[in-house]
């Protein structure tokens, strides 16, 4: 048996099978991070309250998802569910472990994030009679996001490999089918190669998203009056903006 | 237009405001002045409710301030607010941070509002910044536009906390001009503020505050002849020994 063939990497590369894999990690990614990120915000607004009847829940709810192991979950959810006559498929019962585990690690980054808004900005607003409901969408979340957007990079980064892990409930995304083809083939080097080089191209594509994502929230941030002067590091994103 | 009926507000065992009472009339300019950790910001954060006090009322144009059944957002419409830091939303255009309120709260008409607006700011001097963000403005711009923002509301009142405090020597004069015109024009002000200068030319009235309590309550012509309390005239030789 040969250390290395270059045919069956190509012909893995260009394997319908396998990148149908790959689309579905993506997919599950997008969705989980979506739905994570707005039980996230629920749940660190939670954490902020002062009343115990909404902050106690939260906290529990981080500490349970963060304490127990996402493959826990994934099983506990796959093989629970049936027996409450609860019958879904393996990608709803895999999206909603990944979204419930996620929102926990969200929610911590998203308080830090509201902590971080200046306090001064939020009693600002209050003095001009905005209301509570009204300060936070309008003031608070919007600077939160921004400071955010960083570790929420490290999350979409993370999350894209650690779907991986819902293999074990036989979710057929990435990794699970080229296990699939290594017990039919035999070509383990070539194909988790196949498979890094996949991860490794959606998590460059998630890298360039977040610059863009991340020049756009910047853009108040900018002294546009000075920049070109100023900051000839910051030359080539600057100037584009400057008006 | 403002009543500070014996307001007491205590963090813990400290007494910040220890039975406070003035009366202010429409179209008065009070000076609020007094060594720093007197209690003069708390006490003028509590006239829109930004601080809660325990003991005493204030009354805000026949609204009470400290009562479950005020509306909070209607008292805040009444009375603007500059602060020492300017506060300027940091993710919003100038106009934007000008138009926010008025939109959201008292639900105007958005070509109304935009027109208003930018009345505001070329009387202010910053027509031509209305689309740039505050961190692209100077410190006295900035102050500018906050007190456009605070007028943006049609307050009845002005409250200005410190609203030089923060500026570097060149730009508290840019302020100050804004605030004295606004002054002339009849707006009805409170000023917590070190600017003497500004108390001499522009205040009706000033209120020395020391210690948590009005130590003294004067025209301003009376204060400054030095007709005022022992404590004052000592505060006023050091302010006159340490200007801004």
């Amino acid at each position: 048996m040969q250390i290395w063939s270059w045919h069956g990497f190509f012909t893995y590369l260009g394997s319908p099978y396998i990148f149908r894999g790959a689309l579905i990690t993506v997919y599950m990614t997008a969705v989980s991070m979506v739905m994570g990120f707005l039980l996230g915000l629920l749940i660190a607004v939670m954490k902020r309250s002062q009343r115990r009847l909404l902050s106690w829940p939260a906290r529990f709810y981080v500490w349970f998802f963060r304490g127990t192991p996402l493959l826990v979950q994934l099983v506990v959810i796959y093989a629970g569910l049936p027996k409450l006559d609860i019958r879904l498929s393996v990608m709803a019962c895999s999206i909603i472990g990944l979204t419930l585990n996620e929102a926990a690690y969200l929610a911590e980054i998203i308080r830090a994030g509201l902590n971080a808004v200046p306090t001064g900005q939020i009693a600002a607003a209050r003095a001009l009679g905005l209301s509570e409901r009204q300060i936070a969408w309008r003031i608070a979340f919007p600077q939160a996001f921004r400071l955010i957007i960083p570790p929420l990079g490290n999350s979409v980064n993370g999350l894209l490999k650690t779907t991986s892990v819902t293999s074990v409930i036989s979710m057929e995304e990435l990794m699970q089918r080229s296990q699939i083809l290594v017990q039919d083939q035999f070509m383990v080097l070539e194909l988790f190669s196949v498979a890094a080089l996949y991860y490794l191209l959606m998590t460059t594509a998630w890298d360039f998203l977040q610059r863009r994502i991340e020049h756009y929230a910047e853009r108040p941030y900018r002294r546009q009056q000075q920049s070109a002067a100023v900051d000839p590091i910051e030359l080539p994103v600057t100037t584009q903006d400057a008006r | 237009m403002i009543t500070l009926d014996n307001v007491a507000k205590s963090y813990g065992a400290f007494q910040v405001l220890k039975g406070c009472s003035a009366e202010i009339g429409r179209g008065e300019v009070v000076v609020v002045c007094g060594p720093s950790g007197s209690g003069k910001s708390t006490l003028i954060k509590c006239i829109n409710a930004l601080e809660t006090f325990e003991g005493g009322q204030i009354w805000v144009d026949g609204m009470a301030v400290r009562s479950a059944q005020t509306d909070h957002s209607a008292l805040r419409a009444k009375a603007g607010m500059v602060f020492q830091s300017f506060e300027l939303f940091s993710h919003l255009s100038i106009l934007d941070n000008i138009m926010l309120a008025p939109r959201l709260v008292q639900k105007r008409a958005k070509d109304e509002i935009r027109e208003h607006a930018k009345t505001l700011l070329r009387r202010v001097g910053l027509e031509s910044h209305a689309d740039k963000y505050p961190i692209a403005l100077s410190g006295g711009q900035q102050q500018r536009a906050a007190i456009a923002r605070a007028l943006a509301m049609k307050p009845d009142v002005m409250l200005f906390d410190e609203p030089t405090s923060a500026l570097d020597p060149e730009m508290v004069q840019e302020v100050l001009q804004v605030m004295t015109e606004l002054a002339r024009e009849g707006m009805t002000m409170m000023c917590v503020t070190h600017e003497m200068g500004f108390a001499r030319q522009v205040a009706t009235r000033i209120l020395f505050v020391d210690a948590g309590e009005i130590v003294d309550d004067c025209p301003a012509a009376d204060f400054f002849a030095g007709r005022c309390s022992v404590r004052a005239q000592a505060f006023l030789r050091f302010e006159a020994d340490h200007p801004g």
